[in-house]
């Protein structure tokens, strides 16, 4: 019996070609997508769940909720947590340890190289079980600064494996050129994990006891802080002694007290400050909602990406099923013959409805090996778009296929069900002597109600597509409030003591027209928040209140090279000689400058920004300073616009110079960048360059949703093809079906053109009927995710893309329909009759 | 074998009700060879349909070796059907996808009968019918004749005891017709029941009894008294 089913599977596939192609065409394309998107999916639900008891390993993440400040939270932790929580929760912990993660560059001969190194406890590999190719976790990790990298960089740097021993000239550790020795060589880390670890070194304390700031502090988040539960923990349970351990017993108790003053009266320290727990291995998908300010130590993943990728693969998938499942009831008055003559001969139901079901899994099983080989064709770009390397190594991971194979079996049994039941049910007497068609009304409108249901999902998307595509520009695009084109950022921590000279030489090339300082360009805005007090009293509260606010520190001629104006007041000049932030001493009080942002005016209560002028704010940097208002700007967007803008101001303080704002003037961008690579070596030998386009900087701030607007494109136009294709086999066989209608029209008089009309027409209604349906859908959809940004397209756009697919849909169902439809109007009437 | 009692069958679409069968009495024994004739839309094939359990009365009664079969379901009476009739129909009804012998072995892959015996009973019977040296062709590479010689073996593969043929040879020219007689009334003289529907007297005097339809009813019955010779 299977054989006959085989035979006659397979017989009819050849028998009815172009059906056959479209239906394993579209089942591919459409297995495809599901496919590409499970990977990626697949990889990123992974991370790190191939460590060591994952299930007991968490990380500690801060989150400040400070009255009158922004909500603040982030990923990493103040250095004195760890040991205090370890120490509280001994029944709950079995060890813990920090993380710092450093850029520096290894000197090799007369090349350098910038590495992340990672500066860790010595309890890290009890924690991170890490495999080793030489040496152990024992043997490698036992004093301070004691080296272990990963067999790649031991090969990049030495061209084997075995490097116990060897040594690496690091700058630098501590601001010293230092040389490391290797104790230890470990596997390269996979790629799903969310460890930055390739050169792990053992903390040495001492290194930073001059800057208290990093290690031994309860306030700066400069660590990232893991514990390993002790056996049988749950996460829920440390995070109860940790909010125990803060109410009760921290040292936050007192602190905030002491900040607070009557206002800290009924509060708890968790009301200020809170700790989460979130397991290692939900870190990658889940981290950057819940603490997504600064980043973490590898890019963080998105769990609203996932689910939203996830639903599309579903769609696409189901519209390629609603395809198989129209084509084959449409198809059925071709095998209803056969079906009869099986019942004849002694089928029963339930043995055809079996049959017709398993030819939908085989030909899905089919379409798999199509997909498979798309699949393969199709990673190398996806790889490029996504920034991933994924693979499909189906005989490396039998789970994988296996569960593809699972996968193409469901689909076979959803999309099979109901014409296997459509056409099970048709019974031999009344098909075998009648001429009549089988096809039923209800048949023909579900049939309709599908095609509606595909044309509707595959239009939401690509309004989505267009919605997400249109918020992407105009992000980019949005005025931010200053000048950023022609413009470089170079990085200059490692320039020590250079700086005046190089500045001096990048000014001296030509195509420079000005070098300023800065903490940060646009687009690297990190959160930085001082206390700035008022001291005159103020609308929004007493005379010297602490108020903390976000700060950055510009040189002089920063706002000039960005074209920004003050709205009151000047900007800092060299001619004034008090706008630097000087040292001083403790029983001294420095007197310096300050300029505010529009926002910050607000926020001390001013009603204008010359009422801000010649105010004097106090704050404790490099000593306590009186920082005297000498100007307003208006808000400037350092980050990405979908962050909104924050209430800053800004000082100048030397001390906290990350980079050199260039600003150019050239056609020949290779010889400039050239030129400068050569000042900054003629400056800085033996330390890498680094310069990026501001412009790309700020790009790459949208990175994330261009990918999320260029996938979405792409399935989109997936779903419209498979749409297609069904239309295609649909009025295909409509045509075929109405043949002698046809015949029968042209006798009485109509033209090509009517009958084409009329064909169209029956095609367009569906269509029209999907746009409707899928409009307010969209609409909804789009506005409920443009309510994420601060700043967003207007939705009065929306009206004009709808209106737009709408009519590229009906102009593609036209295409597709009209083709067939002249093809049989062309043709001689008396032919189609005959047919009959 | 069979018997009809006041047999009616009402066919009701939507707006219209048609009468086909109108108390409908006939008896027919074992190893009978029976015609059925009349006028186009007198009932003749919606009475081949009911006695060969495609189609279920309206009201009244159908025993077939004994039993009532008139209220039974499609699953019951597929299970009858497949071991106890064959049929043949006037356009073959052959599937075009498989080959003569794929054809004829498809009246036994329903039985559960082995491979290898179902194999053997394939190649006896096309023996019989003549229709061996195109085992392997399609039904369209065969002559009219021939496919209804594929479509008698299928209907005999199964040792069914009784064969219903509505108008065997309606698409036949005059000589393969008489073939397909022939074949039909060897069947008949191994003990196996025909009843077939046709529109030739020539063909219908193959048969020892004759029945005559109007308008749903039985209008005559007539036994044939000389034996028919070729």
């Amino acid at each position: 019996m299977f054989r006959n089913y085989l035979i006659t599977f397979w017989r009819n596939i050849i028998k009815n070609g172009i059906f056959s192609v479209i239906n394993i065409f579209g089942l591919a394309i459409g297995l495809m997508s599901c496919i590409l998107i499970m990977l990626f999916v697949r990889q990123e639900s992974d991370f790190d769940t191939w460590l060591k008891d994952h299930t007991q390993l968490v990380r500690m993440h801060t989150a400040y909720t400070m009255p009158n400040q922004e909500p603040f939270e982030t990923v990493r932790s103040a250095g004195s947590m760890m040991e205090a929580i370890r120490d509280y929760a001994k029944n709950e912990v079995e060890t813990g340890v920090r993380l710092i993660q450093f850029g520096m560059t290894v000197r090799q001969n007369e090349n350098v190289f910038p590495e992340e190194f990672t500066m860790v406890d010595g309890s890290f590999f009890k924690i991170f079980d890490l495999p080793f190719m030489h040496g152990t976790q024992e043997s490698s990790f036992k004093k301070p600064m004691d080296l272990v990298i990963t067999e790649e960089l031991a090969y990049k740097y030495f061209g084997k494996s075995d490097v116990i021993g060897e040594t690496l000239t690091v700058c630098c550790v501590a601001g010293n050129t230092t040389d490391l020795t290797i104790t230890g060589v470990m596997k390269d880390l996979p790629d799903a994990t969310h460890l930055n670890t390739d050169m792990v070194i053992y903390l040495q304390p001492a290194l930073f006891s001059e800057n208290d700031g990093m290690l031994n502090t309860w306030t700066s988040l400069n660590v990232y802080t893991y514990f390993k539960l002790s056996p049988g923990i749950i996460p829920q349970q440390l995070q109860d002694r940790i909010t125990s351990w803060m109410n009760n017993e921290s040292p936050l108790i007192k602190m905030f007290s002491n900040l607070l003053g009557d206002k800290s009266t009924g509060k708890k320290v968790t009301d200020l400050l809170s700790l989460y727990i979130m397991p290692v291995a939900d870190l990658h998908l889940n981290a950057k909602s819940q603490a997504g300010n600064m980043g973490d130590l590898t890019p963080m993943g998105d769990s609203k990406m996932i689910t939203t990728f996830i639903i599309v693969a579903g769609l696409v998938l189901l519209i390629a099923c609603i395809n198989f499942m129209n084509l084959s009831t449409a198809k059925a008055s071709k095998r209803a013959r056969e079906v009869a003559m099986r019942k004849v001969l002694g089928a029963s139901r339930t043995q055809v409805a079996i049959q017709f079901l398993g030819e939908a899994i085989a030909l899905v099983l089919l379409s798999l090996l199509f997909a498979l080989v798309a699949v393969e064709l199709a990673l190398p770009l996806y790889n490029e778009v996504l920034g991933k390397e994924l693979s499909l190594h189906l005989f490396d991971e039998p789970s994988l296929l296996f569960t593809l194979i699972g996968l193409a079996i469901c689909v076979g049994i959803g999309a099979g069900i109901y014409p296997a039941l459509y056409l099970s049910r048709f019974l031999p007497g009344k098909i075998l002597k009648s001429s009549k068609s089988v096809e039923s009304k209800s048949s023909a409108k579900f049939r309709s109600v599908l095609v509606v249901f595909q044309f509707a999902t595959s239009i939401i998307l690509v309004i989505s597509t267009l919605v997400v595509y249109g918020q992407t520009i105009f992000s980019n695009n949005m005025a931010v409030g200053y000048e950023s084109d022609n413009k470089l950022v170079l990085n200059i921590q490692s320039a020590g003591d250079n700086l005046a000279s190089l500045k001096q030489e990048l000014l001296n090339l030509p195509e420079v027209t000005s070098v300023v300082f800065s903490s940060e360009a646009p687009s690297q805005d990190n959160e930085n928040n001082n206390y700035f007090n008022l001291l005159e009293p103020h609308a929004n509260g007493n005379a010297n209140e602490d108020t903390l606010v976000n700060y950055h520190n510009m040189g002089y001629g920063f706002f000039e090279a960005y074209q920004v104006k003050p709205l009151a007041g000047r900007l800092f000049n060299e001619d004034f000689g008090l706008d630097t932030i000087k040292q001083v001493a403790e029983n001294e009080i420095g007197q310096s400058s300050v300029v505010l942002n529009h926002s910050a005016l607000k926020k001390y209560g001013f009603s204008s920004a010359q009422e801000a002028i010649g105010k004097t704010l106090a704050s404790d940097i490099r000593g306590m300073q009186h920082l005297t208002i000498i100007g307003v700007i208006p808000d400037i967007y350092f980050r990405s616009i979908k962050f909104g803008v924050r209430a800053s101001v800004y000082t100048l303080n030397p001390e906290r110079f990350r980079v050199a704002n260039i600003s150019f003037s050239t056609d020949n961008m290779p010889n400039l960048m050239r030129n400068i690579e050569s000042v900054w070596n003629n400056n800085v030998p033996m330390q890498p360059i680094n310069l990026q386009f501001l412009s790309e900087m700020m790009a790459a701030q949208y990175h994330d949703e261009l990918t999320t607007a260029q996938l979405f494109l792409v399935f989109s136009l997936i779903a419209i093809v498979i749409a297609c294709l069904g239309l295609y086999g649909l009025s295909a066989f409509t045509v075929e079906r109405r043949t002698k209608e046809i015949g029968i029209r042209k006798v009485m008089g109509a033209s090509i053109k009517d009958i084409v009309a009329l064909l169209i027409w029956q095609f367009s209604k569906p269509v029209v009927l999907a746009n409707l349906i899928a409009w307010p859908i969209a609409a909804y959809l789009m506005l409920t995710w443009l309510e994420g940004f601060p700043y967003r397209i207007g939705a009065i756009w929306l009206v004009p893309i709808c209106l737009g697919v709408g009519l590229l849909s009906l102009m593609i169902a036209w295409s597709t329909v009209g083709s067939n439809a002249a093809k049989v109007a062309r043709k001689n009437p008396i032919k189609a009759l005959r047919y009959e | 074998m069979l018997k009809l009692h006041n047999l009616t069958r009402v066919y009701q679409t939507e707006d219209v009700e048609t009468s086909a069968l109108n108390n409908v009495n006939i008896e027919i024994a074992q190893g009978e060879f029976v015609a059925i004739m009349g006028p186009s839309g007198c009932g003749k094939s919606t009475l081949l349909n009911t006695i060969g359990m495609l189609d279920s009365p309206t009201s009244g009664d159908y025993i077939f070796n004994g039993e009532n079969v008139a209220g039974y379901p499609e699953k019951q009476l597929s299970v009858i059907r497949k071991h106890n009739i064959g049929f043949i129909f006037q356009n073959f009804n052959l599937i075009d996808e498989l080959t003569v012998a794929e054809n004829i072995e498809m009246a036994l892959i329903y039985h559960k009968i082995p491979a290898a015996e179902r194999k053997a009973k394939v190649e006896k019977v096309m023996d019989k019918v003549g229709i061996a040296h195109r085992a392997k062709h399609l039904p369209s590479q065969l002559s009219g004749g021939q496919q209804q010689r594929v479509a008698v073996a299928r209907a005999v593969v199964g040792d069914q005891k009784m064969i219903l043929a509505d108008e065997p040879t309606g698409n036949l020219d005059s000589a393969h017709g008489q073939e397909v007689m022939e074949m039909l009334q060897a069947l008949n003289d191994e003990g196996t029941t025909i009843v077939m529907v046709t529109h030739s007297p020539a063909h219908a005097d193959y048969a020892r009894r004759t029945i005559n339809l109007f308008d749903g009813h039985v209008v005559a019955e007539s036994v044939r008294v000389a034996e028919k010779t070729a």
